[in-house]
């Protein structure tokens, strides 16, 4: 069973030879290829290369074209700031709360700010992968965008100020995440991650999510599955015990939960569906790597039997994070 | 016609369409209200305890650590600084207020929305607070702590790499002869951390424990 099989096999609830590896390692790839994060964020061979050797180094089951959440603002005109070691901000918006959405045309993935980058970097994971391994994409979910294009503040406010407008601009990033989707599984995703930390319950309530973002999420999720994705895959951090149990009939065949949750917790509210999680992102700075060896077996445990596990981290790996730490979640399964 | 906003003793009930409209998050009936009582001559310092001050109380009671609609709070939040700015429109000087703190969000860390609410509570229980933005470095939190005489430096940080400027903070005030200003905490990433971990005061778990907590052992005033 190579990983993609393995992932493929958990996605589906199927047995597998081995809980698959999937931990969120996005710019710490940079940091072990002796990459600035600034360059592995603006080079899709970089970027891939980085990624190959990050799985080779942890053999880890997936590799992913995550670059940050200002690539979608970005390529509609936002103006971002970049430091050699640090994700970036964005430090203009490109809506006020005045402004209407409709003025905003779809950029072209292929030429728009660095979604070519991905695209790049996506081409360049397939043809070195194939098959063995997961090779993964990511957008940003309508909420995320809309957040980094009106601020997230602004973006907030329109729900109670100006409701239809905020829907607008939902309905807009609905559309740039399948197409920008569409554009990855195009260059050679097998499946293209949703990520919203804009919807987490940290930042609004769950009526909210319910009423606002979920049904956007099912059509990103439909549009990529209708796309030829492998699966879907919905990763909200924080505290979402109150919109997980949603999340199977937002049609998502993957869900990574946080810290905040237990195993049992997460099973319970998604009986059918695969979970990725839900390792502290912050152990693999401050705790012992003993710790980690330590969570990461009790959650393979607690998901023994049921197989639709994806051993991963709750939110991203953090780039600074102790070689070690990573190493010590991959053992954790070389004991199994 | 309002005769107890201008002179003699007045009742509460004189503050409640202000507290209203505070609590139901309406900024632009609030801003009104506010320039309505200024009109009527009754004083900032009075709009701001029986107005702002008791509106914010009431928000604290209701918000728990369980319990704890952000959305509502922001919006609360929102027609606060509506109103200081129709009282204060070049802000709290900095001989007004309860005490000035500044408040960031360290370098390299773009996560703005708890600091803004922080500052907003504050801001409501009337403290003057000098946000210096998000993407702040240390040198600069630790100059306006000195320059604005701030009686405690806050810090909000909700990514792994801020922690180590976290550390350096203590030592920075120090050199600047500022050892006694506590530092206070917040957000995801330094919430995970105790305050010995980090070398501050306090690690709050929200806005309202923070404001808590400074109104208790910064100010030595029972928090509301
Ligand atoms: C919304 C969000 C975003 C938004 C931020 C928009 C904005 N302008 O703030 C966007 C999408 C831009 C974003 C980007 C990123 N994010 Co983010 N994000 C979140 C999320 C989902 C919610 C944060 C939030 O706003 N919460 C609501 C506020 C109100 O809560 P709060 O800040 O904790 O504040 C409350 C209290 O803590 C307290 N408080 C806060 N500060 C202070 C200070 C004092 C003095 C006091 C008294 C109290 C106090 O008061 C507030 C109200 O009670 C969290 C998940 C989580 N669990 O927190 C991830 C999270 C913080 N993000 C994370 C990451 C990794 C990132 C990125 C690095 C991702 C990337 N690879 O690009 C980038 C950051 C780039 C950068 N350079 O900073 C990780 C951090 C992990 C780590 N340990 O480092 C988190 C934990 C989870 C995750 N999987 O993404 N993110």
């Amino acid at each position: 069973m190579n990983s993609l099989e393995r992932i493929l096999r958990a996605t589906r609830l199927e047995p597998v030879d081995r809980t698959p590896l999937v931990p969120q390692l996005f710019g710490h790839a940079a940091i072990t290829a002796g990459l600035s994060l600034r360059d592995y964020l603006h080079d899709g061979e970089a970027l891939a290369h980085a990624q190959v050797l990050e799985r080779e180094r942890y053999r880890t089951d997936a590799v992913f074209a995550f670059l940050d959440f200002g690539v979608e603002a970005e390529a509609l005109g936002a103006p971002l700031s970049f430091r050699a070691d640090r994700y970036p901000d964005v430090v203009g918006c490109v809506l006020r709360a005045e402004d209407d959405p409709s003025r905003l045309r779809l950029p072209d993935p292929a030429a728009a700010g660095r979604m070519p980058v991905c695209l790049q970097a996506l081409r360049a994971m397939r043809r070195r992968l194939g098959d063995d391994a997961l090779v993964a994409g990511a957008v940003a979910g309508p909420m995320t965008t809309s957040a980094q294009l009106y601020g997230i503040e602004n973006a907030l406010y329109l729900a109670i100020d100006d409701p239809p407008r905020l829907a607008a601009a939902l309905d807009f990033a609905t559309r740039l995440a399948i197409a920008y989707g569409l554009a990855q599984l195009d260059a050679g995703a097998h499946a293209v991650i949703v990520f919203e930390p804009a919807a987490s319950p940290a930042v609004v309530p769950p009526a909210f999510f319910r009423e606002f973002v979920a049904p956007r999420l099912a059509r990103v999720l439909g549009g990529l599955r209708d796309g030829g994705a492998a699966f879907t895959w919905l990763n909200i951090a924080g505290p979402t015990a109150g919109i997980l149990d949603a999340y199977a009939r937002i049609g998502a065949d993957v869900a990574t939960f946080d810290y905040y949750l237990s195993a049992a917790e997460a099973c319970h509210l998604l009986p059918q569906t695969c979970l990725a999680g839900n390792l502290r992102s912050l152990d693999f700075l401050d705790a012992a790597p003993g710790v980690v060896e330590h969570q990461a077996r009790e959650l393979v445990v607690a998901f023994e039997g049921r197989s639709g596990f994806l051993l991963s981290s709750g939110c991203e790996i953090p780039p600074e994070a102790a070689a070690e730490s990573i190493a010590a979640m991959a053992a954790a399964l070389s004991v199994e | 016609m309002d005769g107890p906003y201008s002179s003699g003793p007045s009742t509460g009930a004189a503050f409640q369409p202000l507290v209203d409209a505070l609590l139901v998050g309406d900024h632009k009936r609030a801003a009104a209200v506010a320039q309505h009582l200024v009109e009527q001559g009754c004083s900032r310092e009075r709009i701001v305890t029986e107005g702002l001050e008791h509106a914010m109380g009431l928000l604290d009671e209701k918000c728990t650590v369980e319990s704890f609609n952000l959305l509502e709070i922001m919006l609360v939040g929102r027609a606060v600084s509506a109103v200081v700015r129709v009282l204060y429109p070049g802000g709290y000087a900095p001989t007004e207020g309860r005490a000035t703190f500044v408040i960031a969000t360290l370098e390299g860390d773009v996560h703005d929305l708890g600091k803004n609410i922080v500052r907003m509570v504050l801001a409501g229980k009337g403290f003057r607070v000098v946000d210096l933005g998000r993407d702040c470095p240390v040198g600069d939190l630790v100059s306006a702590a000195q320059h604005e005489g701030a009686a405690a430096v806050l810090v909000s940080g909700l990514i792994s790499p801020v922690v180590s400027q976290v550390r350096k903070l203590r030592p920075a005030l120090r050199a600047c002869g500022l050892a006694h200003v506590p530092v206070v905490a917040g957000g995801a990433a330094l919430k995970q951390l105790r305050p010995e971990a980090l070398d501050v005061d306090y690690v709050a778990e929200n806005a309202f424990d923070g404001a808590h907590y400074l109104e208790r052992h910064v100010l030595g005033t029972p928090g509301s």
